[in-house]
């Protein structure tokens, strides 16, 4: 059986419940245990570009704690994933930074070696998992269903740090959309970023980059924007929402985070998946699963 | 006579500071909500809410959150088990002590008449159990040591006017058959102290009997959209309600950056402590206001405080109030342009937008006011900058930062970064493009690599770096930039 310690970050428990309800439901489908750490804290991510040693520091001892339950970690969140990926890299390139890290941990009896490894949920699901084993599970695949990938820059970039996957033509999010049925479209903005950095500091350029790439969706004929971070989430499901007033956009692509789309093609329930959660609606998703069952129903 | 005289004076004190409080709670305001509202409309509305509050959907939730939260404490047991016993044993005790003991008159001698004699056993039991949570204290304390629990000045009031309370009244029953007279000192010195500790009540962490509670139930019938005037009033009472329990703290996301920077105010329990004196007074030194800007923003809004806090206080929405009236002050709080931000602008429609603004552009102007662009370009011919090699320096030069010496300024960094895409005049709008900045830093011109806008609207989305044909580590040297920057400019002195 697979076992993790779950890392959910900050910004899940406080708006992107769903996000952790969903990948919950999935992974209990696929055999995943998680194991809870309430000890986990920030993963140093808002203090990368301010005080660099703090970053490390609190990456590091979350990176410690994992290692403490022996197991390795999946990450929900694309931001505390390239953090965490960043700050390991950083001090297993150094080895006074090692040393001091070390110091500081052992306030709390715990120390800093590399040997948990860290992965994101997608990584999991593709490569730990496989496609194979989530194509047996699915039972009510989606027909018709148009779908957006967007990969999340610090999942993909700097790649040499992150190694999610090639970070100029990606395709593992791509292949788990597509074993769910839904067709995955080409779309020239799907690396770029989506402007969640910038909120609170430069809104209108954090929403001129999310409405560029929400028009680049719409105009490759996406229904959905796919995503497996909280940010991007909240940046095309809250942030979409109030630019739909705003900027008055003449179309709206709601945003579903993965776990909540797999989740549908297995045959998981709405409550369980969190779909009411999302600020904008995305109940007409199931409108694409009942045709396929009515289908079967009149064979 | 004495007696009777010390009586009166204790409860006037305790009646003035009943009413001096409740009082600071119409008459301050943390942050933004009741700006300029008169104490007296805050009254008005606090009553009409409280008149709303009789229904039975309402009634049904109170009277809930009264047995389970109040009398119950399901919030401490939840959290700490310990923690819940010991405050079970001082709760339970000190509330029997108070109706059968202190007011024995009132109470007692009309129940038992003359058989008022027989609750003294059951009085030196709940001593005996009050002194054993005031140990379990002491020893979550000082022996257990429970990580990032502080003990200010007022916990340590707190358990010693108990333990004084108690020690005397247990000693007082012992001396009580073997010597009248010792028995008559010790009943003056138990007397004061408890006079004291209600005279001294309204002012002390004492006061949380009432305030919790009420915080607890405030909480239970009040959301965001509740009226701004009683959001205000409850926000300065939930600043009573606080214990100092520490369980915010312990479960604060951003603890580890008060652990390292050394600034307590980063930690719930600590600035709760800032916040009640700030209400009161604030007049505060610009350090202690850059510290306390520091502390209050360093927070990623995670709500894990809000949901752990046993007195069921809303620090989220505290924490939004205090900030924004925190980053109005000057000097600016130069956080404002890291992603502790974020929530803020979610929340950006909750802000008047001028004064949403007004914080932003003040930070934006003091960290990019290094370097004039507009005249430089044209002019003014670059001079190499003789602190060169001190930049290079604080810029750490670890392998990824040295990298910027392979920059042969192909501009593909430019080509790539979403930002410069997204304007028609990129260089006019953001002073700089990537390359010129990493070209900046390899002539060491430090106001010129720090101050341009486009480093302050860096995504860190790192395209520049991922197609660097040179391997150049175009979005750490970005970071470690913003860093120096922040370092030079910060008032609150990071190490």
């Amino acid at each position: 059986m697979m076992k993790y310690t779950l890392f959910v970050g900050c910004n899940i428990p406080a708006r992107v419940q769903q996000y952790e309800l969903a990948a919950r439901s999935v992974a209990v489908n696929l055999g995943i245990e998680l194991v809870e750490n309430q000890e986990f804290k920030c993963c140093g991510y808002p203090m990368q570009n301010s005080d660099n040693r703090t970053f490390i520091l609190m990456a590091a001892r979350n990176l410690a704690l994992a290692e403490k339950d022996g197991l390795d970690m999946m990450v929900l969140c694309k931001c505390c994933f390239g953090s965490l990926k960043k700050a390991a890299h950083q001090i297993q390139q150094d080895s006074k930074l090692q040393k001091e890290v070390n110091t500081f941990l052992a306030k709390e009896d715990l120390s800093y070696s590399g040997n948990a490894e860290i992965k994101h949920f997608l990584s999991i699901l593709f490569h730990d998992v496989g496609l194979t084993e989530i194509k047996k599970k699915i039972s009510t695949p989606f027909t018709d269903l148009s779908v957006a990938t967007h990969y999340g820059c610090h999942a993909l970039r700097p790649s040499d740090v992150t190694r999610f996957d090639d970070p100029v033509r990606p395709s593992l999010f791509d292949d788990l959309v597509k074993v769910t049925g839904a067709k995955s479209v080409e779309w020239p903005l799907q690396l770029e970023c989506c402007g969640a950095p910038l909120v609170g500091i430069n809104d209108t350029l954090s929403m001129d980059l999310a409405e560029k790439k929400l028009a680049d969706c719409n105009r490759a004929g996406a229904d959905y924007v796919c995503v497996g971070c909280p940010y991007c989430q909240m940046q095309f499901d809250r942030v979409q929402n109030m630019m739909v007033s705003e900027r008055e956009l003449t179309y709206e692509i709601p945003s579903i985070v993965y776990p909540q789309l797999l989740g549908l093609a297995m045959g998981l329930s709405e409550e369980s998946l969190g779909l009411k959660m999302n600020t904008m609606t995305i109940s007409n998703l199931e409108s694409y699963i009942q045709m396929e069952t009515q289908m079967e129903t009149e064979n | 006579m004495l007696y009777t005289f010390m009586v009166y004076i204790a409860l006037s004190v305790f009646a003035i500071g009943l009413i001096y409080s409740l009082s600071s709670w119409f008459r301050f305001n943390v942050g933004i909500n009741a700006d300029g509202m008169t104490p007296w409309a805050r009254i008005r509305a606090a009553i009409k809410g409280i008149v709303g509050l009789f229904n039975k959907e309402k009634l049904t939730v109170l009277g809930k959150v009264f047995v389970f939260d109040i009398l119950l404490q399901n919030h401490i047991q939840k959290q700490d088990r310990l923690r819940w016993i010991m405050h079970m044993l001082i709760f339970s005790a000190f509330m029997f002590l108070f109706i059968f003991h202190a007011l024995d008159q009132i109470i007692v001698t009309p129940i038992f008449d003359r058989f008022y004699l027989m609750m003294n056993p059951w009085l030196i039991i709940a001593g005996l159990i009050l002194l054993t949570g005031l140990s379990i204290s002491l020893y979550r304390r000082y022996i257990l040591k429970v990580p990032r629990l502080k003990t200010s000045g007022m916990d340590l009031y707190t358990i010693i006017i108990l333990l004084l309370i108690i020690l005397s009244g247990l000693f007082m029953e012992m001396t009580k058959i073997t010597s009248y007279e010792y028995y008559q000192k010790i009943w003056w010195v138990h007397i004061v102290v408890c006079l004291f500790g209600l005279a001294f009540l309204p002012f002390s962490k004492m006061f949380h009997m009432f305030t919790t509670p009420l915080s607890l139930l405030a909480n239970a019938v009040m959301d965001e959209n509740s009226d701004p005037a009683n959001i205000a009033t409850r926000q300065v009472m939930e600043l009573d309600a606080c214990t100092h329990c520490n369980t915010c703290s312990r479960h604060c996301s951003v603890a580890v950056a008060s652990d390292h920077l050394g600034n307590d105010t980063i930690l719930p329990s600590e600035r709760m402590i800032f916040l009640k004196e700030y209400v009161a007074n604030k007049n505060i030194s610009s350090k202690k206001l850059a510290a306390i800007g520091q502390g209050i923003y360093l927070c990623t809004n995670c709500d894990r405080c809000t949901v752990v806090c046993p007195a069921g206080i809303n620090l989220r929405e505290l924490w939004f109030s205090a900030r924004e009236e925190l980053v109005r002050n000057k000097p600016p709080v130069d956080l404002m342009l890291t992603p502790f931000s974020y929530f803020r602008g979610l929340n950006h429609r909750r802000i008047d937008q001028e004064q949403y603004d007004i914080p932003l552009e003040n930070v934006k102007s003091m960290l990019t006011s290094g370097c004039d662009f507009s005249a430089e370009m044209d002019v003014a011919p670059i001079v190499l900058n003789q602190g060169s090699h001190e930049f290079h320096e604080a810029l750490g030069l670890s392998k990824r930062i040295e990298s910027f010496t392979y920059c042969f300024s192909c501009e593909n960094c430019s080509t790539v970064c979403p930002v410069v895409t997204n304007y028609a005049a990129s260089q006019q709008s953001l002073d700089l493009l990537p390359h010129q900045i990493i070209r900046s830093v390899a002539l060491g011109l430090k106001e010129m690599a720090t101050g341009s806008k486009m480093l302050w609207n860096c995504l860190s989305c790192y395209q520049c770096q991922e197609h660097c044909p040179q391997g150049v580590k175009v979005t750490d040297i970005f970071n470690t930039l913003k860093t120096v920057s922040l370092k030079t400019t910060s008032s609150t002195g990071k190490k």
